[in-house]
């Protein structure tokens, strides 16, 4: 029996992938304003985003919110995937719902980065596979083989702080030392892994290329994230949320500031990895987009097709273009229409970060009808 | 829909806090309770006396979630040999009506909601639903006096594996919990897998609800028939063609369950005869005349649960559970002989099981704890005192074993490579528990269980199920911290 490998020498082969779940159902017309669309700015007379202040990506027909230069100037660099008009089969428009599909994968059980854990070729998860930083459990690490909320990198040291487990772990490591079984080589692992853990939680993290993250929770999010991909404990999963896009109500006060920790958190992660993003990818989602018309209170109701974001991982760029949005191509109640499927763009990413033959078994409706 | 839902949920959150307020007033219940984990006199704790692991103990870790201290003694007295003491503790286990369980049953009484009406778990809120389902069977678990009966519980929660999380499983799982896999644990498995078909969780977890053939151009839903053939009876080598998957769908095309948007009988299964292909089959080479109507069910049920490869493949995963990762063939045919020959008896086949060479004089401790199975052996073999199940779900979804969690039907792997990554949530855990910083609700008291034992050699022998090895004697000495090494040690992960 070979050994789980939580640190298996071969640390760099490792791949990581991040998912940033925007709950709320941000506003893709405001993140990634449509470019030479009037009827963009017909519909909203009072909230559109000037086409003057878009910060253009290249040549195409949408571009990014002022208040996104970070990721404009990652976008730059290739590190960027923006992708319009990108949702699921939701017709409710209900939040619990769509992101409950969108998590899961489908009308299915379990999230699919759970399922993905599981099906996925190569060694065993371990601990340290999947983390979620926040609270609480998100849906789409559900039926994960290994998965934990962590609040800090406490939460793996064994025994409550101050009260040394040093004689502890000596015993367990003789103990497991004579062990022949496949528990031996998995002890040694975990063991090491512990050792590192219990080094970042004891030294302060500092940041590398100049990164300097913000300090609201999102971004410490991401520099506990960073922390672990380069403290090489076998992390092959983040989860993590950046709330509150719901804006019905005076939506540019609302989700200015939303925008910007967005970008400033995403583009700091990506300058403090540097050239580490090769082996991370970062994909933001979200659980529906914001219908095109603006309401009476300045602010957008529930509507379909959203925004999507990858960043790092390879060579990135614009995919797809913006849907003209005329009373002809809405859908709904007068939605951007789903022009991409979110597991489209997900399945590639995946099989980037590890081999998974099953594909269907990560998205099962999905992949029978492709 | 947005309104309605909200509406909804609402609704949900004040039923949900009305019952919650319901269980607060319970303190008579919790007085009996409290009674029960302190009053109550457990026999005396004699511990094994083996260097191996001998014949009782290897019976308490394969039947049992591991023994409680007193345990041991418990049943070596039921015989004057070994053999004769296991025999009778599997009669024992193989009768569960026998015992007198009434303390367990009423400690998971408490969790009302799953035990409503069906139509009523609508009323609450899922997530409330999902967390009262595994407390209860994690109190079932460590508590019940029905070991055996709560082991084949945990054995037919994967067999017959349903997600929680997938759309109305949510409310429907636990009454698929209570009237197939606890209903029909130990009784017969033909019945068990009709009570399954019919059960309103499955037809919305394997799709079975959307089989409908109405007219020439709409085609069966396979979902279920294939899981049916490949998972629950005959095994994906059992010997059936797409064909026969085919077929099987259209036998089964027409039932359906009424969902959460009907305003009555939520959860209601019916047959619909205009959904129904009322075409002749052939199934597995069986012909199923045209006409049948819903009693197409029924034929497809004898054909599949009859099937000889049925027979093998329940063996061979009972034997997986009780025997070894890779069990002896002659165990499997036994067991699959006398499976066959009592037309699924569980009981019977279990019995066959238990009396195999393989179960007597085979390996012991050679197969490793699930981390379930790991949590509650620990609680059991520390008597630890619990009153809230939470932090305990924290652990077993960390170490991916929570139940009612796994999210593809065939349920939770039962052997040891896929939970070889789990050391470091074990380790926690034994030390969390020993020393008592799990929570305020979970508490054990290290120094009576050491006292009740005899001594830390007494304690070691009877979480070890054997007498320790000088290098584990050594390694407790100079820990300082008997239980929390016992419990993480490698002689405790296996059973």
């Amino acid at each position: 029996m070979k050994g789980t490998g939580i640190v298996s020498g071969k640390g760099d082969e490792q791949r990581t992938l991040v998912v940033v779940f925007l709950r709320g159902g941000a506003d893709g017309l405001t993140l990634a304003p449509p470019v030479g669309d009037q009827v963009y700015h017909d519909l909203r007379s009072n909230i559109a985003v000037s086409e003057d202040e878009v910060l253009k990506l290249g040549d195409a027909n949408c571009g990014l919110h002022p208040a996104m230069s970070g990721l404009h100037d990652v976008f730059k660099d290739g590190g960027l995937s923006v992708i319009p008009a990108v949702g699921s089969e939701d017709e409710t428009r209900s939040h619990f719902y769509a992101q409950d599909l969108m998590e899961h994968g489908g009308p299915v059980a379990g999230g699919w980065l759970g399922r993905f854990l599981r099906y996925r070729e190569g060694r065993q998860p371990t601990a340290l596979s999947a983390v979620a930083l926040g609270k609480k459990m998100p849906e789409v690490l559900r039926g994960a083989p290994a998965a934990t909320v962590m609040e800090s990198m406490d939460t793996f040291s064994l025994g409550k702080k101050g009260v040394s487990t040093a004689k502890f772990k000596a015993e367990l490591a003789g103990l497991y030392g004579a062990e022949t079984s496949l528990l031996g080589p998995a002890a040694r692992d975990t063991l090491q892994a512990l050792d590192r853990v219990a080094e970042l939680a004891k030294t302060s993290y500092s940041p590398e290329h100049g990164a300097e993250y913000g300090d609201d929770s999102f971004s410490n999010g991401l520099r506990q994230a960073a922390q672990l991909v380069r403290a090489r404990v076998g992390l092959e999963a983040v989860s993590l949320d950046l709330d509150g896009w719901d804006s019905h109500f005076a939506q540019e006060t609302l989700i200015a500031p939303m925008i910007t920790r967005l970008s400033e958190g995403l583009s700091t992660f990506y300058q403090d990895l540097g050239p580490l993003m090769r082996k991370v990818t970062v994909v933001v989602m979200t659980e529906f987009g914001r219908r095109v018309a603006e309401n009476s209170s300045f602010g957008t109701d529930h509507g379909s097709g959203g925004l999507m974001m990858v960043m790092g991982g390879k060579e990135r760029g614009l995919v797809g273009t913006m849907p003209k949005l005329d009373a002809g191509t809405l859908i709904g109640p007068g939605d951007v229409p789903v022009v991409t499927d979110y597991r489209s763009i997900l399945i590639p990413e995946l099989k980037m970060h590890a081999v998974c033959e099953t594909v269907g078994e990560i998205f099962p409706g999905f992949a029978q009808e492709k | 829909m947005e309104m309605e839902r909200s509406d909804e949920v609402t609704r949900r959150k004040f039923l949900m806090s009305s019952a919650g307020a319901a269980l607060f007033s319970m303190s008579g219940c919790e007085r009996i309770e409290k009674m029960f984990l302190l009053g109550s006199q457990p026999g005396p704790v004699v511990p094994p006396s083996g260097k191996g692991i001998d014949l009782i103990s290897h019976a308490l870790n394969r039947l049992s979630f591991g023994p409680d201290p007193s345990e041991y003694a418990r049943v070596k007295e039921m015989g004057a040999s070994e053999e004769e003491a296991v025999a009778a503790y599997v009669d024992e286990q193989l009768d569960p009506d026998s015992i007198d369980d009434k303390r367990a049953t009423r400690a998971v009484r408490r969790f009302e909601a799953i035990h409503a009406p069906l139509a009523e778990m609508y009323e609450y809120k899922e997530e409330f639903l999902l967390e009262q389902m595994t407390r209860a069977t994690l109190v079932g678990a460590t508590r019940s006096k029905r070991q055996l009966f709560e082991m084949m519980v945990h054995f037919w929660s994967d067999h017959f594996n349903i997600d929680a999380s997938k759309e109305e499983c949510r409310w429907l799982k636990a009454a698929d919990d209570r009237e197939v896999i606890r209903k029909h644990a130990l009784g017969n498995f033909s019945e068990m897998v009709r009570a399954s078909a019919l059960s309103p969780a499955m037809l919305w977890y394997l799709d079975g609800r959307e089989n409908r053939k109405r007219n020439e151009d709409e085609k069966p839903n396979e979902n279920y028939a294939r899981e049916l053939l490949e998972l629950h009876t005959l095994g994906v080598d059992g010997g059936y063609s797409q064909k026969d998957v085919m077929e099987v769908a259209r036998c089964l095309s027409g039932w359906t369950v009424r969902g959460l948007d009907r305003m009555l009988k939520k959860g209601k299964v019916s047959f619909d005869p205009e959904a129904h292909d009322d075409g002749a089959k052939v199934v597995l080479g069986h012909e199923i005349a045209a006409g049948g109507g819903e009693t197409d069910l029924d034929a497809v049920l004898e054909i599949v649960c009859g099937h000889p490869s049925t027979a093998q493949y329940l063996a061979q995963k009972l034997c997986v559970r009780f025997i070894d990762d890779d069990p002896s063939q002659d165990a499997v045919e036994a067991t699959a002989k006398a499976f066959s020959e009592s037309g699924g008896d569980i009981k019977t086949t279990l019995r066959a099981l238990f009396s195999t060479k393989a179960f007597l004089e085979g390996s012991r401790g050679s197969k490793l704890k699930r981390p379930f199975e790991f949590i509650i052996s620990a609680l059991r073999g520390s008597r630890a005192e619990v009153r809230s199940e939470l932090a305990l779900i924290d652990y077993l979804v960390r170490m991916g074993h929570a139940p009612f969690q796994y999210p593809t039907p065939d349920g939770y792997p039962d052997v040891a490579s896929p939970w070889s990554g789990t050391l470091l949530w074990r380790w926690h855990f034994a030390i969390a528990l020993a020393r008592n910083e799990i929570d305020k609700k979970i508490k054990v008291d290290e120094a009576d269980l050491i006292e009740k034992a005899g001594g830390v050699a007494g304690l070691s022998a009877s979480l070890l199920g054997r007498v320790p090895t000088e290098e584990e004697s050594a390694s407790i000495t100079r820990s300082g911290e008997a239980l929390a090494l016992l419990l993480a040690s490698p002689g405790f992960q296996w059973r």
